[in-house]
């Protein structure tokens, strides 16, 4: 990893925390504050990619371990890896990194915009959503001993919210990609 | 930013990160062996005890440990609707000694402590090439260093807005501040190297 690369993955993580400390934005269309925390790790795999984003996510989850109150609500310390909904948290690193993979594959520059979103939005959607999601379930699952059908019906109130939040990583992205172009897709 | 650690010279903050850490890890693989709620509910206490014996204060612990107890407290009350009365007991008593260790863990253990004990832990990683474990401790550094920053460039973002009669949408925030938040990486890279903090070896 070269320094602009580590510099890079570092001031992700630092815009990840910095979401988590700004209030819930409102969307523009439906009365829903979203908090900001986990678009920014969709963010983390759809402009940085696979190894740079997972990286970043990785530094997220390394202060919160080492007691830092980073998470969104000043949540912290190593409790928060105790919580039944550590799945979701863990699922972070792989969210970014798959997104970040699949981000990699599915864009390039010489699509056209419409494309670029699409590609980006997919990728969001597997990495943020699908796996994020999978994860959380699973370790809900397990801690509670409901039982995996249960626990998904208590994660579908929260499907709709990140699937927005994918679309706008993947909208963002595009504008990223466009706006400042000396930022390789790849490390 | 204001650590989750807490001064102080009890028999907690001198034993090793390392002896902290190994030991949490070991307890939590006991309490998800353990399905006794008896045991567990000792477990609890027990956890309780060592969490007070920090004198932390009631409003000072109860504000740390608010998010994480609620968060059990609804998974709870979810189990107890579907699973029963035992199986809800279990999930609140196993999850609360976890939370309690794990909050004193980090309330005996500082920043620089944490970091020295995961750069050594990530030793066995450089030697694979996997990482240069140095790189963990100043990337850390780098975090803390420019979460002030981008929040200041966050809220004159938000200013830009309002000063044009825009509402404040997270497409038009996020990628502003990506970009110029971005755009630094080079100029700090450049520091770093020019010091010669991440030299070969």
């Amino acid at each position: 990893m070269t320094t602009r690369d580590l510099v890079l993955a570092a001031l992700f993580a630092a815009i990840i925390v910095a979401l988590g400390l700004v209030p819930p934005i409102m969307l523009g269309f439906i009365p829903v504050p979203i908090t900001a925390q986990s678009l920014g790790v969709m963010l983390a795999g759809v402009i940085l990619g696979a190894k740079r984003g997972g990286f970043a996510v990785l530094l997220v989850l390394l202060l919160v371990a080492i007691g830092l109150p980073v998470l969104s609500g000043g949540r912290g310390g190593l409790a928060t890896f105790a919580s039944p909904t550590a799945g979701y948290l863990v699922g972070w690193f792989f969210a970014a990194v798959i997104t970040g993979y699949c981000s990699e594959r599915f864009v390039d520059r010489s699509q056209s915009g419409i494309v670029q979103i699409t590609g980006f939005f997919l990728a969001a959607l597997l990495g943020g959503v699908v796996v994020d999601h999978a994860l959380g379930i699973f370790y809900l699952a397990y801690v509670t001993g409901t039982g995996l059908l249960t626990a998904f019906i208590g994660d579908l109130s929260f499907v709709p919210g990140d699937v927005l939040k994918a679309m706008i990583a993947a909208l963002a992205g595009r504008a990223v990609m466009v706006g400042y172009p000396l930022l390789p897709q790849r490390a | 930013m204001k650590t989750l650690y807490v001064e102080g010279d009890t028999f907690l903050h001198r034993l090793s990160p390392r002896a902290k850490l190994l030991g949490l890890a070991a307890l939590s693989l006991v309490l998800f062996l353990i399905h006794s709620p008896a045991v567990l509910s000792v477990a609890a206490l027990l956890g309780g005890i060592v969490y007070s014996s920090l004198r932390l204060g009631w409003r000072q612990s109860w504000l740390r440990l608010r998010p994480i107890l609620l968060t059990i407290a609804i998974v709870a009350i979810f189990t107890l609707i579907l699973n029963g009365r035992e199986d809800a007991l279990i999930v609140v008593t196993r999850l609360t000694a976890l939370a309690l260790f794990a909050a004193t863990v980090t309330a005996t253990t500082s920043t620089g402590d944490f970091i020295d004990e995961i750069t050594r832990l990530a030793m066995p990683l450089e030697r694979l090439g996997l990482v240069r474990a140095a790189d963990i401790g100043l990337a850390i550094g780098l975090v803390i260093r420019f979460v002030p920053e981008i929040l200041s460039r966050y809220q004159a973002i938000r200013d830009a807005h309002r000063a044009r009669g825009l509402k404040v949408r997270p497409l038009t925030v996020a990628v502003p501040l990506i970009i110029l938040t971005l755009k630094n990486a080079d100029e700090i890279a450049a520091a770093i190297d020019a010091r010669g903090i991440r030299a070969q070896k």
